[in-house]
């Protein structure tokens, strides 16, 4: 036992010296700048900034709408994880895909689709004025808490549905079954038996949604109004407008310590009920829609299509629709984003800001892949609830201060000699682990130990024993951690601002050069780009993985 | 291994006489403005020497990161341009520029000293413009166009303006100081008071400007060249932008050489380059700005673009010493104090 403990740390040491070298320190280091105060250790500035009353007023609200985000979040999220693993339906896969479709547009876009969508003006306005015939629009859900809590969920549901899904897919079958057979009724099977077992992902992707929301900056300002600021608000104006790192660095550890708090509460309640699984054969699932008790399912899907293609979609017809030379574009904005005259906007050609994008996605995804697994098996051994709530620190922090940090690791050696794509993947890869970490933890924590000592028994090493046993019985949590991290690199901006050394421009930083330089159209066109490119990365990752998965298997 | 590799590479460089000018600047002066001649000119001038733009994000991001990397002791730019007037303070007290040498920039001549905005001689300005409102003439009543600050005040204006955030935009803190400049000590009664015609207070520009296309509300904050831009880009004056009892805020742009940098010469050279006839002649149209060159003509439309009769500007040092104060107040009335 003793030794199997000591090669299974050494098998999550690299992992960790990285983490530690690239992230922790930097970071630790700016962090630190607020608890100095001429050379000596001080809480001056920490009490300073929370005597505050508008600093208190941006905690209170940043916590009630974070709170509101996960609630709604969850109650839009876990239909569709139930949906996605109970049924099947032709073109599920891509539906799956679309999910993740939100996590990579910009803010700013996703601001837009809500105008064109929500707006007083928008979409759905115009529709309901024409089918109601109203003189005014009847639906004012923008500039109000609402529309800030309506678009975090249109960025977290599919959190939950995807968690969902990967915990209730890898659920033994035999378990319902069992319940069928003893006649205990579907409702009361699901809360007694299977909601029990979804607790620790639902924990686990609560934990992340909450987190997310509590930082979320862009949304809330450009939706809701200044009225309604975050505590980034507060990092923002320290750090970018007085220009003073400690008072910014003092208000960033507060924040910090609120999120990694919350974590670590929600990683103790989600292990409580993590139980030990035995799956012998994957669930089955029914044809969609089949029976006319569906009619219920396609309402409540429909509502949702609203929510989440509604916006998607709008971007999309903006991008075909907003005039160019003062006639309806067509493909004309598609026309000139590819044109190589308009090249100068971006600094690069579409094409090449594409194959730049696909590159350090799929690169970060893998070595998020390998550190994530890596961490989650150096966290089953060690068991240590506050040092797995400390690796989510990539996600929990501000994004001023994560860039600052960033700037740190980065531009010294030895991360310096990396070059710009490089050092890219690198800092996606550390930045998106701890998503692999949620997702695949709590799955492979519910594994039956049985099996692979079963397998050691027999003679397989450690290592075989993972990729035959284990590996395979966490293959749908890999896909969709990959599919995650693959849209998260795609979409990501602070890194790619604070390491860009003027060489690579990804996706989104073109949408925002397109945006700066008023060619609205354009950077809706570019968006869509960045949509369709998502998901079809999406669905090609998802491809492979479970066609070699089922390779590995055979 | 490794290091002792790029160092060998970077000796090589050093030998073969390689030369690179970093600038840091905000993102549309790249996909927008003039960079691409500025770095087309300048390689023409210099041969064998690289001109790097380095674009990625707006002008507050790229000046922390400057800052940041001074402080941290990291290799950065050359020279920084992109500088709002209201910032020297901050620029200053952070020790980003060195004094540039007048001598060395013999187009300095041609810019009129009431532009040249620091005493210090740190910081250059390379165009200027005006804040101010712009509306949508099909969606708002001739008789609801405001004249004055007041105008905007006005009940059926309620919920059809929009702004953007003084914390986080630069024609959202120029609105803020011209209201400051305007009222004196009466500014907080007007905000308070303008709040309710409010419809959004946005993180930035592209956002407000973006809604306000969408047809959202008929006036937003902008420039005083929108009615330029509209007519030259897309032959309408749908959007018109107006000045407030013959008010607009003026902002200047500026730039600097690096303190560390050991490129002086070609620093100086680019500022030169900068302030030249055949630049600044293409900062209306790519930038949207009024050029500082005395001597560069306006190209044809731009009889539209609005000059205020009473340009407004606040004191940058006094800014300095009082944006804080100013902008605590300014939260307290967000909500409600």
């Amino acid at each position: 036992m003793i030794r199997r403990r000591g090669a299974s740390l050494l098998w999550a040491g690299l992992p960790l010296f990285v983490l530690a070298t690239a992230f922790f320190l930097p970071l630790a280091n700016v962090l630190l700048l607020g608890l100095r105060l001429e050379d000596q250790w001080t809480l001056a500035r920490v009490r300073a900034v929370l005597a505050d009353p508008y600093v208190r007023h941006l905690f209170s609200f940043t916590a009630l709408q974070a709170l509101l985000s996960t609630l709604v979040s969850l109650a839009l999220g876990f239909p569709l994880g139930w949906f996605l693993t109970r049924y099947r339906f032709p073109g599920k896969r891509l539906v799956q895909a679309f999910t993740l479709a939100p996590f990579v547009l910009p803010p700013i876009t996703v601001a837009l689709g809500f105008f064109l969508f929500f707006g007083h003006t928008g979409y759905l306005n115009h529709a309901l004025q024409k089918i109601l015939r109203l003189q005014e629009p009847p639906l004012k859900l923008l500039y109000s808490l609402w529309a800030i809590v309506l678009a975090h969920a249109f960025y977290n549901a599919p959190v939950f549905a995807r968690f969902v899904h990967a915990a209730w897919s890898s659920l033994d079958p035999a378990l319902e079954e069992a319940c069928a057979v003893l006649g205990v009724r579907r409702f009361r099977a699901f809360l007694t038996v299977t909601l029990p077992l979804l607790l620790p992902a639902i924990f686990s992707a609560a934990a992340l949604v909450f987190v997310l929301c509590f930082l979320s900056f862009a949304i809330p300002l450009s939706l809701g109004g200044a009225r309604y600021a975050t505590v980034e608000v507060g990092v923002y104006l320290y750090a970018r407008v007085y220009v003073d790192l400690p008072r910014a660095a003092a208000l960033g550890l507060v924040q910090l310590l609120v999120t990694l708090g919350l974590a670590y509460l929600y990683v103790r309640g989600g292990g409580r009920w993590s139980a030990p699984q035995e799956r012998l054969r994957p669930l089955p699932t029914l044809p969609f829609p089949s029976r006319a008790a569906h009619g219920l399912w396609l309402l409540w899907l429909l509502g949702s299509a609203v929510l989440f293609f509604g916006p998607i979609g709008s971007v999309v017809a903006d991008s075909f629709t907003r005039p160019l030379a003062g006639r309806p574009a067509g493909l004309g904005w598609y026309r000139f984003i590819f044109s190589p005259e308009h090249n100068p906007f971006i600094g690069t050609s579409p094409l090449g800001s594409i194959r730049v994008s696909l590159e350090v996605a799929g690169f970060s995804t893998l070595l998020a892949l390998a550190l994530g697994l890596g961490v989650s098996g150096a966290l089953r051994v060690l068991r240590s609830r506050a040092l797995e709530a400390l690796l989510m620190a990539p996600l929990a922090v501000s994004s001023v201060v994560l860039g600052l940090a960033l700037l740190l690791a980065f531009h010294r050696p030895p991360f310096v000699y990396l070059s710009e794509k490089h050092a890219l993947i690198l800092a996606h890869a550390l930045l998106f682990y701890p998503f692999v970490v949620r997702i695949v933890r709590p799955i492979w924590e519910g594994l039956a130990p049985g099996w692979v000592e079963a397998a050691r028994v027999l003679g397989a090493s450690r290592l075989r024993a993972f990729l035959t046993v284990e590996a395979p019985l966490l293959a749908q949590a890999l896909l969709v951690a990959g599919a995650f991290s693959l849209a998260l690199s795609l979409g990501e901006m602070t890194a790619a601002a604070m390491l860009s050394r003027g060489e690579l421009v990804t996706l989104p930083l073109a949408i925002y050069r397109f945006l700066s330089a008023r060619r609205f159209g354009a950077a809706s066109a570019m968006a869509s780009l960045l949509i369709l490119i998502t998901v079809a990365a999406v669905v090609v990752w998802e491809w492979l993985g479970e066609r070699s998965l089922r390779h590995g298997q055979a | 291994m490794r290091t002792l590799w790029v160092l060998v590479l970077v000796a090589l460089a050093v030998v073969a006489g390689a030369r690179e000018l970093v600038v840091y600047t905000y993102d549309s002066f790249v996909s927008w403005g003039p960079a691409l001649a500025i770095k087309e000119r300048f390689e023409a001038l210099f041969p064998g020497v690289t001109l790097r733009w380095v674009a990625v994000g707006d002008s507050s991001e790229m000046l922390s990161r400057l800052i940041a990397e001074l402080q941290l002791g990291l290799p950065t730019a050359d020279v920084f341009l992109g500088l709002a007037d209201v910032e020297l303070p901050r620029a200053l007290a952070h020790n980003v520029f060195q004094p540039y040498d007048p001598q060395r920039i013999p187009n300095l001549a041609d810019v009129p000293a009431e532009l040249i905005f620091d005493p210090t001689g740190h910081v250059l300005p390379y165009d200027h413009g005006y804040v101010t409102f712009v509306y949508d003439s099909e969606l708002l009543p001739e008789e609801l166009v405001p004249q004055g600050l007041e105008d905007l005040l006005r009940p059926e204006l309620r919920g059809k303006i929009i702004v953007t955030d003084p914390r986080t935009s630069s024609p959202g803190l120029s609105f803020l100081l011209w209201t400051i400049a305007h009222f004196g000590e009466g500014w907080p009664d007007y905000w308070r008071k303008l709040l309710p015609n409010l419809l959004a207070i946005t993180k930035g520009w592209s956002e407000a400007y973006d809604m306000f296309l969408a047809g959202e509300a008929p006036i937003v904050l902008s420039y005083s060249t929108d009615t330029a831009y509209s007519y030259i880009e897309h032959g309408s004056l749908r959007y018109r932008a107006i000045t407030l009892g013959g008010e607009a805020f003026r902002q200047v742009e500026g730039m600097g050489i690096v303190r560390n940098t050991k490129e002086l010469e070609l620093a100086h050279a680019f500022l030169n380059l900068v302030l030249s006839l055949e630049i600044q002649e293409l900062m209306p149209t790519t930038q949207w700005m009024f050029p500082v060159n005395a001597r560069a003509k306006l190209p044809p439309g731009y009889e539209y673009a609005l000059i205020p009769e009473k340009p407004v500007s606040l004191d940058p040092m006094l800014v300095g010493e009082k944006l804080e104060e100013w902008l605590n107040q300014w939260q307290k009335l967000l909500i409600g104090g």
